[in-house]
């Protein structure tokens, strides 16, 4: 009996600090809402950056989510212009290397960590040399023998000619920080306009502004960076005023958001290109008129209007139109009537409704997977075009495409998404697709000529030969049509525009929290 | 109960090298493997002889049970080793998670307390009145909407329209609230039914008319003897749905950014990060070992038979 009413009571202690609790919570939450528009008007200057992607750790070396580089706290020696798409100074004033392996880097002599500590050649040397030992990514990507630093000049070998270094560095895993501090998994001391107060693992970062900023301290007092993977919850975010700027809102819900007064919505085309891999070792896809048909097939414009909702640029080849080494193409015939006459000189006629050669009807095996969203939709538009003219395609569902294209070659066409200059520079892109050796080089292509132009790119130190080179390369890729390219899907961005001033969606996505950023 | 105790603990063991071997080969069983991730090769560029020589040099080609035999080694030294993604010690990373997804558990389980117990017994009570009407609709309801949707709705409410709470991310008591309101209005519908017919068989008991015979009153005989005798399998269930209830605040600590441990394991199965999945298993595994101990010691409180006749067989 006595122990049934201590259950009683129990419950409604419970009961009690429940209905305590929320009021609290209630009441907290209504104070801070108030304290903070106040304050957003008068004294504090802050601004709430809500991101897609999560992140447990905040060590710039190793976890890719390239948080402290996208909020402002860690530089690296070089950036992408987001104007000309062309390597710049940021941390280093300029840089030597006519052979392509021994490298000077000068940096700049005004720069401070955020613990006041002096950003010397020293101290970039233990930062990068902690980047290529905690990271074999890195490691492997800067192909680093030796450095050697002196006063503010680095001396940097590398293990063999390698022409993209300089734009490989600006990768954010090899920001500059001061190694000598020890917690950098969770408060890395960078150099960057924005220092890190308070760290919640998976879910905010506070930041303050850095009085020592070397290129003009900002105007904003703090920053509050935080993540959520949800799309809808993020735009319901920005709409509740929480938030200030929004990553990737959800694509259904932007029409919703511009009638909102007061809110913008911008978007910009990515360095990421979506295509269709062709599987050159099949042998309907041997012959070239057959890449050709498919190619002519992709109706490009629907796919970005009806899929992309309009939020992203038709792809003709690899590289964004505005990179300076993307060739300018010839507009050729596309449509279901170019495909029938390329199928034809390929020996296919239409028999009974179905493409046949030989009495073989051309059925076509086509692999998509669900982690990008849009790309079983755009193998769904192909097949339904295909169908149009007699051609059967069978899409197949993978889960890791890398994994399933390197070991099977079952499939004729596959759907990939792909980033094709993330660093302003062609070298990554063509030599992981399409020199022999690559790891991602899945339409197994081994073009002789093609190896040539990207091993000599490979040799080739003087930018504007090198833009040449790419060209080249960029421009065999679709003579050839060794894959084809749909689209350049943009990212989007909301903002609340009676408040944030200067925001810039840049299309590397590397650079989001800047100097420049201001509330009106 | 010391006996119990100790059987338990044997128990425990043997789950532990059983469970952790199943989801071992399992897990890598799946297709893909940490390699690319850890190459990055979407944004660097790597030749198929590096990922090769990388799956090499991390134990990959190795046979399954030589791999788990290091797995095994490593953990009675209590090393659980560190995420291939982060670098992070995988224990570290689980330890930071566990707390927030506890107090969302907690939280959850208030609010399904506060819902069930009430609309439960009214139900039983009010049998096919318009208050068990009401709330077997509410529970057919609450079993039928996905938890992910109802969240955006109470987002949409308390956050936009009325600016009462935090859509998000994990700060004060407020931010606990739309989170566990969420999960739990999504699992109090389970217990409202199960509760009204476990209750109603109960009041159908022959002590509860004895006691009715014997003239106490109503509300003494639903408290003290209804509702207690009503509760052991409450309790099962409850005991059986924790796994459940830990796997439903995956979805919901993604739509409300919430740093638990739930969000951290999916991102570590997308990247195959194999250390980590295997730690939050081992985790998740000692704490659906806990509760089931504790459900099956409330038994023997709550049923004093189990204690008798436990005495009469070991005597």
């Amino acid at each position: 009996m006595n122990t049934i009413k201590l259950f009683l009571n129990k419950k409604s202690h419970i009961l009690s600090l429940l209905t305590l609790f929320t009021v609290i919570g209630i009441l907290g939450g209504c104070g801070d809402s108030t304290s903070s528009s106040n304050d957003g008007d008068v004294e504090d200057k802050h601004l709430h950056f809500l991101y897609n992607f999560s992140t447990n750790s905040l060590d710039p070396h190793v976890d890719t989510s390239y948080v402290p580089l996208r909020a402002g706290i860690t530089e690296t020696l070089v950036r992408l212009d987001e104007e000309n798409l062309t390597v710049e100074p940021w941390l280093a004033e300029d840089w030597e290397g006519e052979d392509g392996v021994n490298w000077i880097i000068h940096l700049r002599e005004d720069v401070t960590f955020h613990n006041g500590t002096e950003m010397d050649a020293e101290a970039v040397k233990a930062s990068l040399e902690r980047a290529i030992t905690e990271n074999i990514a890195m490691d492997n990507a800067l192909k680093i023998d030796q450095i050697e630093a002196d006063g503010h000049t680095l001396e940097i070998t590398t293990s063999e000619p390698f022409p993209e270094f300089i734009s490989e560095l600006v990768n954010p895993n090899v920001a500059i920080i001061d190694v000598t501090e020890d917690d950098i998994l969770n408060r890395p001391i960078g150099t960057g306009p924005f220092v890190l107060d308070t760290f919640v693992q998976g879910s905010r970062l506070d930041l303050t502004r850095y009085d020592d900023y070397w290129d003009g301290a900002s105007n904003l007092d703090s920053v509050t960076f935080s993540f959520n993977e949800d799309a809808n919850a993020r735009s319901l975010a920005l709409r509740s005023g929480e938030v200030d700027i929004v990553y990737r809102p959800e694509v259904e819900s932007l029409d919703t958001l511009r009638e909102i007064d007061g809110l913008q919505v911008e978007s910009t085309a990515t360095f990421r290109v979506h295509q269709m891999t062709m599987n050159m070792q099949r042998e309907n896809l041997q012959d070239v008129n057959v890449r050709r048909a498919i190619d002519a097939l992709i109706d490009r414009e629907d796919i970005v209007d009806s899929i992309l909702l309009g939020h992203g640029e038709v792809a003709v080849g690899p590289f964004l139109p505005s990179l300076p080494f993307a060739p300018t193409y010839e507009e050729q015939p596309t449509g279901s009537d170019a495909a029938v006459a390329y199928l034809e000189e390929a020996g296919y006629t239409l028999e009974d409704g179905t493409m046949q050669k030989d009495g073989e009807p051309l059925t076509l095996t086509l692999l998509t997977y669900p982690s990008r969203a849009d790309l079983p939709l755009i193998a769904q538009v192909f097949q339904s075009d295909a169908k149009q003219i007699g051609i059967e395609v069978d899409i197949k569902q993978i889960d890791i495409p890398e994994e399933y294209m390197a070991s099977n070659r079952d499939w004729d066409i596959a759907t990939y998404s792909n980033l094709t200059a993330p660093r302003g520079d062609a070298g990554y892109y063509l030599n992981a697709t399409y020199h022999p050796t690559g790891a991602l080089n899945f339409s197994g292509a081994e073009e002789v000529e093609l190896t040539e132009i990207i091993d000599e790119l490979n040799q080739t130190v003087d930018y504007d030969e090198r833009a040449i080179l790419a060209e080249e390369a960029a421009e065999y890729v679709h003579e050839n049509v060794i894959n084809s390219f749909v689209l350049h899907p943009s990212t989007i961005v909301a903002y609340n525009e009676n408040k944030v001033d200067n925001w810039v969606t840049t299309r590397s996505e590397y650079y989001m929290i800047t100097n420049q950023l201001d509330v009106k | 109960m010391l006996k119990i105790i100790t059987r338990k603990f044997l128990e425990v063991f043997f789950f532990i090298v059983l469970i952790t071997f199943a989801s071992f080969v399992f897990v890598r069983l799946a297709p893909g493997d940490p390699v690319l991730t850890i190459l990055n090769v979407d944004e660097l560029s790597v030749s198929q002889g590096q990922v090769e020589q990388l799956r090499e040099d991390m134990g990959f080609n190795k046979p399954l049970l030589v791999q788990y035999g290091h797995w095994l080694i490593n953990f009675v030294q209590l090393d659980f080793g560190a995420s291939y993604v982060t670098g992070q010690p995988v224990m570290e990373m689980i330890m930071q998670g566990l707390p927030a997804t506890l107090e969302l558990t907690l939280g959850a389980l208030i609010v399904m307390l506060v819902i069930a117990i009430p609309l439960g017994s009214l139900s039983a009570l009010y049998r096919n009145s318009w208050i068990d009407q009401i709330s077997r609709t509410l529970s057919i309801i609450g079993a039928a909407v996905p938890s992910f949707w109802l969240g955006l709705i109470l987002i949409d409410l308390f956050s936009v329209r009325v600016n009462w709470l935090p859509s998000m991310g994990k700060g004060g008591l407020d931010t606990v609230i739309l989170p566990s309101v969420t999960l739990g209005l999504a699992i109090s519908s389970v217990y409202v039914r199960l509760l009204r017919s476990s209750l109603l068989e109960s009041l159908n008991q022959e002590f509860i008319r004895a006691g009715r015979a014997r003239g106490l009153s109503e509300s003494r005989i639903f408290f003290t003897h209804a509702f207690r005798h009503s509760l052991p399998p409450v309790i099962t269930v409850f005991g059986v749905s924790i796994g459940s209830l830990i796997g439903g605040i995956v979805v919901i600590e993604v739509l409300f950014a919430y740093p638990g441990i739930g969000k951290m394991v999916v991102d570590a199965i997308r990247q195959r990060d194999y250390p980590l999945i295997q730690g939050y298993i081992l985790v998740m595994a000692i704490i659906v070992f806990i509760v089931n101990t504790c459900v099956d010691l409330s038994y023997r409180y709550l049923n004093p038979e189990l204690k008798l006749k436990e005495r009469e067989t070991s005597r």
